[in-house]
């Protein structure tokens, strides 16, 4: 009970310093705007939720992986690698779509693991570089192989297959997809002996390897693992959202899923609810940058300012 | 020179030091024993100000050298400039200051992590005495030298009390306080149980514990040992290999075949953020079944807790090494190695531990009990060998061993 | 085409020196990115405002210093995690960027100073390598900052505070990089861009590993960069077109295989990452 106080008190007070800032800078009306723009109407709360979902599941990601004690800062790239095999597969069927988005980001997360295993290299910097080839490598298939055919733009067609969509809204059923992965995650985490070992390695890696648990091939799973919901994260968003690749397409969700994974104290079915607030940072920014010209680059301040709270916070508890 | 005057320091509902006062004056060697968790360390590292009483004050003049009983190196740094980081001298007069103190620690250029855990200890010696402190505390010196070693840094001491210091030497060996102490100190669970010049190794051992340690025991054992299982210790001083021993036994078995019990609790043992029921699912294949049973091996190995979701770590070491004990003997393994039980561990809970490796020898199992503590190898061992640097001795009987083992360890045979 | 390398590498550099400094004394500053990126912005706000280039490098340093204090205050008091602290600070310092950049446009959009790169060349490829080679091996305030990474209790057993050894780290640490902050937006490029630091910071943590937190190690693998980093600008010049992307990739991949390369027998600073008791 008390974690989910200091999420909420961080996530407000957080919002408050924006409010704060915005105000120095003579935006005195920041704050009903960001309300408004990302709760305030039907519309405004769809844009949320569609929001919500690449949030959830990069967040869900880093909750994996963080549990096991694995830094895994390459959500980024692993989204793109899901998107860019979504796309490949598409032709094949929504769920030949899905399923190849799972398995590259769960590819590309490995080869930070085989990096690990292999040559002793840091995972914290080998995922964040492998985000960088991925952009540039996203950027090479918009320009060129996989360019849409009049040349006219650095973008894809649109992909052969799309989630259906919820009703009259623009919601997709990539919202349900990513529900269950939550759920799912729950269950691998604390009701298998998978997630048992998963994050024994994560607390302590020595009583771990004492008690018969094979570290090295627990933290590739757990990357793998990790790197799966990333990439259905790119994947659901390339077939629910955007339908066509470009150059910036990810938009920074792998890096956000880590501050919505610490709002969550990494725990899977409370990133449920931190992916919705962070979902609604994002769409109130996008409007703010719309209607007060404010950058939407608040929404990453926003995120920033939630994983300081928290560390202000833990430190305070620590000191008890 | 050094007074303590009604000091106290508790950790939670822990009262490690109680009401405690104390003078020391230079060039006494006091001999400061008692079990572990007496309170000795926390009483000396109070009156060092590493640590703020709780209530009592301090009175010291001078300058205090203090060796931990964890080395304080940084292992990436010669000998000359770790001298240098603790002296604040310059590196390249380290052997001049070497030779000041009487201690022989040649080639100064050579790295801190390199050294043999005796020459580690000389280091830390040497850093504590260069700065000629008026009172120096030696918080277990001997645990990781030899015998020879021990000797020398006996000498090493004398010397200084000669020339004014005050010493104080905390340790749970009575035989070397009976050596070197010119002042014996008994503590035991916090307070001071008794203060004298002369105590007959018998006497200093029943104050610290009072329990009579019987021999019985050992008759006990090897007669149970002989007919089923058997318990089988391998003694030394730290450091000489017992580690990787250890990790060769928990190889050449199937996890789920061999009982486990590590040397070092928190570290390897315990994962202290999980439950106590999960901590012991922890090696099962059938992990859930082991989670339901948790609450029985709770009740079967008294562990003192609230229910089976407490988080381990928030248990008493005692306790904590019961849940390890409850997950490695359940099973009935065929084979046990127990590094270092009961280090640490409350009477109650040393006693415990023991009589679960007493029974698990009865039952049939193969225990094989790493321990550098002589005592509690001759009270359970049906048989004994020695290591030294890494390399094992034969197997004697406990009456031959008791003769033997001295040398043995020192690497003198 | 060296002379390109050399000059097109000063604030990676500059980045790799001070990160030398920060992991010596047992931190990890993943924020070296944030560090580098606010740096830049805050390089060009003041060359604005004082219309030269050393109100421009003073500027950098101010804004590197900034971040330092939120990186020290979080590391080194709190105690915090250095991973979540500098992930924290990446993401702090691309948002204020952003939204600053926006606020203040025209601040930005204007001609700014240039700094003319011969001199900070000299300064970043001789001068600093061999006074952090004489300040961290051959003083005691040196033998103290490296101990402060390997073991800080013996540091505290001696009396000294680990607390401020890790602060004057992070002071030389906010000092290089808020050149090199200066310097990319000021020599290389004509202004501040948003996230123009693309990477540069953790391509930086890369090179310390390989050079095995030595300097002579982190001036080859700077070097070996850059001449990759040359090689891709000058197949770039000759060869246009769709290549171009690939061709952006290759730093990264190079920096992978530079990990890899050499970071499997590499012995790191003992307490690299773990916050110690300052008090």
């Amino acid at each position: 009970m008390k974690r989910i106080a200091y999420g909420i008190a961080a996530a407000a007070i957080s919002i408050a310093l924006l409010a704060f800032i915005g105000a120095l800078f003579g935006h005195r009306d920041l704050l009903p705007i960001l309300i408004g723009g990302s709760i305030g109407s039907p519309f405004a709360l769809e844009g949320t939720l569609l929001k919500s979902v690449p949030l959830l599941l990069t967040g869900l990601a880093v909750v994996i992986a963080f549990r096991a004690g694995v830094w895994n800062i390459g959500g980024e790239g692993q989204f793109i690698a899901g998107a860019l095999a979504a796309f490949l597969a598409s032709r094949y069927g929504i769920a030949a779509a899905l399923i190849a988005s799972i398995l590259a980001g769960a590819l590309w997360a490995s080869i930070a693991s085989l990096l690990r295993i292999w040559r002793n290299a840091p995972e914290v910097l080998t995922t964040i570089l492998l985000n960088f080839v991925a952009i540039h490598l996203l950027g090479y298939c918009v320009n060129g192989p996989l360019q849409e055919p009049s040349r006219m733009y650095p973008q894809t067609d649109a992909a052969a297959v799309a989630l259906p969509l919820l009703g009259t809204t623009d919601l997709h059923a990539g919202i349900v997809l990513a529900l269950l992965a939550a759920f799912a995650s729950w269950w691998l985490m604390y009701r298998t002996k998978e997630g048992l070992r998963l994050r024994a390695i994560g607390y302590n890696a020595n009583a771990a390897r004492t008690a018969g648990v094979n570290v090295n091939a627990q933290i590739a799973r757990a990357l793998a693992f990790s790197g799966a919901a990333a990439g259905l994260a790119g994947g659901i968003e390339l077939l629910g959202v955007t339908h066509r690749l470009f150059e910036r397409f990810a938009a920074g969700y792998g890096y956000s899923g880590i501050a919505v994974a610490l709002l969550a104290q990494l725990h899977p079915l409370a990133t449920i609810a931190s992916a919705v607030f962070f979902g609604a940072l994002v769409t109130g920014a996008g409007e703010l940058q719309r209607a007060a010209n404010i950058s939407s680059a608040v929404a990453t301040f926003g995120q920033a300012l939630v994983i300081l709270v928290l560390i202000m916070f833990g430190s305070m508890r620590a000191r008890d | 020179m050094l007074q303590i005057s009604h000091a106290a320091k508790s950790f939670g509902a822990n009262r490690a030091v109680d009401d405690v006062s104390l003078t020391i004056q230079g060039g006494e060697i006091v001999g400061l024993v008692g079990e572990n968790g007496a309170g000795k360390t926390t009483l000396m590292r109070i009156a060092a100000g590493e640590l703020a009483a709780d209530a009592g004050t301090i009175e010291f003049e001078g300058r205090i050298g203090f060796v931990h009983q964890h080395f304080m190196l940084v292992n990436d740094f010669t000998i000359a400039e770790n001298l240098a980081l603790a002296t604040r001298t310059a590196a390249r007069d380290a052997e001049k200051i070497i030779a000041s103190t009487g201690i022989a620690l040649p080639h100064v250029e050579r790295r801190a992590g390199d050294l043999g855990v005796g020459e580690k200890a000389k280091l830390e010696l040497i850093k504590a005495i260069a700065r000629e402190p008026s009172l120096l505390i030696l918080d277990e010196p001997t645990s990781v030298l030899t015998p020879y070693e021990s000797d020398e840094l006996f000498a090493v001491m004398r010397t200084l009390a000669a020339k004014g210091t005050a010493i104080v030497f905390i340790t749970h060996k009575i035989r070397e306080v009976t050596a070197v102490a010119t002042r014996v100190v008994v503590m035991r669970r916090g307070s001071i149980v008794a203060d004298s010049p002369s105590m007959s190794a018998e006497e200093i051992a029943r104050l610290m514990t009072l329990a009579p340690r019987s021999g019985e025991r050992v008759a006990e054992g090897r007669v149970r040992g002989d007919s089923q299982g058997e318990i089988l210790a391998i003694v030394g001083v730290a450091g000489n290999g017992q580690r990787e021993l250890a990790e060769q036994f928990l190889h050449a078995h199937p996890r789920s075949r061999i009982g486990f019990i590590p040397e070092d609790r928190t570290h390897d043992g315990i994962v202290a953020e999980m439950s106590i029921a999960e901590n012991i699912a922890l090696t099962h294949e059938h992990w859930r079944e082991a989670m339901r049973r948790a609450p029985a091996l709770i009740d079967l190995y008294s562990i003192k807790a609230q229910s089976a979701k407490q988080p381990a770590g928030s248990l008493s070491g005692g306790n904590q090494q019961k849940v390890i004990l409850a997950r490695e003997l359940d099973g009935e393994p065929e084979r046990i190695v127990a590094s270092e039980p009961t280090r640490g561990l409350d009477l109650e809970s040393t006693r415990f531990v023991r009589e679960q490796l007493r029974e698990a020898a009865a039952r049939g199992a193969h225990v094989i009990l790493i321990t550098s503590d002589l005592d509690e190898a001759f009270e359970l061992a049906d048989g004994i060998q020695v290591i030294y640097r890494g390399v094992l001795s034969d197997r004697m009987s406990p009456a031959v061993a008791s003769e033997r083992v001295a040398k043995l360890m020192a690497g003198l045979q | 085409m060296i002379e390109l390398a050399l000059i097109a590498s000063i604030p990676l550099l500059l980045a790799v020196e001070g990160e030398l400094v920060a992991e010596r004394a047992g931190m990890i500053n993943l924020g070296i990115e944030g560090m580098m990126l606010f740096a830049s912005m805050t390089a060009v706000y003041a060359a604005q405002l004082t219309g030269g280039i050393a109100g421009g490098i003073a500027g950098g340093i101010a804004g590197a210093a900034v971040i330092a204090l939120i990186f020290g205050a979080f590391a080194i008091h709190l105690r915090a995690d250095q991973i979540v602290t500098g992930t924290a600070i990446n993401l702090l310092a691309l948002g204020v960027t952003g939204f600053v950049y926006r606020e203040l446009n025209d601040m930005f959009t204007r001609a700014v100073p240039h700094i003319e790169s011969r001199a900070i060349a000299i300064f970043a490829w001789i001068a600093v390598p061999i006074a952090l080679a004489w300040l961290l091996w051959s003083t005691p305030f040196g033998l103290r900052l490296r101990a402060c990474g390997e073991n800080p209790e013996a540091v505290r057993a001696a009396n000294f505070s680990v607390a401020a050894h890790r602060w004057a780290a992070l002071a030389i640490e906010a000092v290089l990089v808020g050149i090199a902050g200066a310097d990319l937006a000021l020599a290389l490029s004509s202004g501040f861009a948003e996230n123009m630091t693309a990477g540069r910071g953790y391509i930086a943590l890369s090179i310390v590993i390989f050079g095995r937190w030595k300097v002579k190690g982190i001036l080859l693998g700077t070097a070996l960069f850059g001449a990759a980093a040359a090689l891709q600008y000058a197949m770039q010049a000759a060869n246009r077109g769709i290549q171009f992307h690939l061709l952006l990739a290759i730093p990264y991949v190079v920096t992978l295989v530079i990990l890899c390369g050499i970071a499997g027998r590499v012995r790191a600073p003992e307490a690299l990452g773990k916050s110690a008791e300052v008090e």
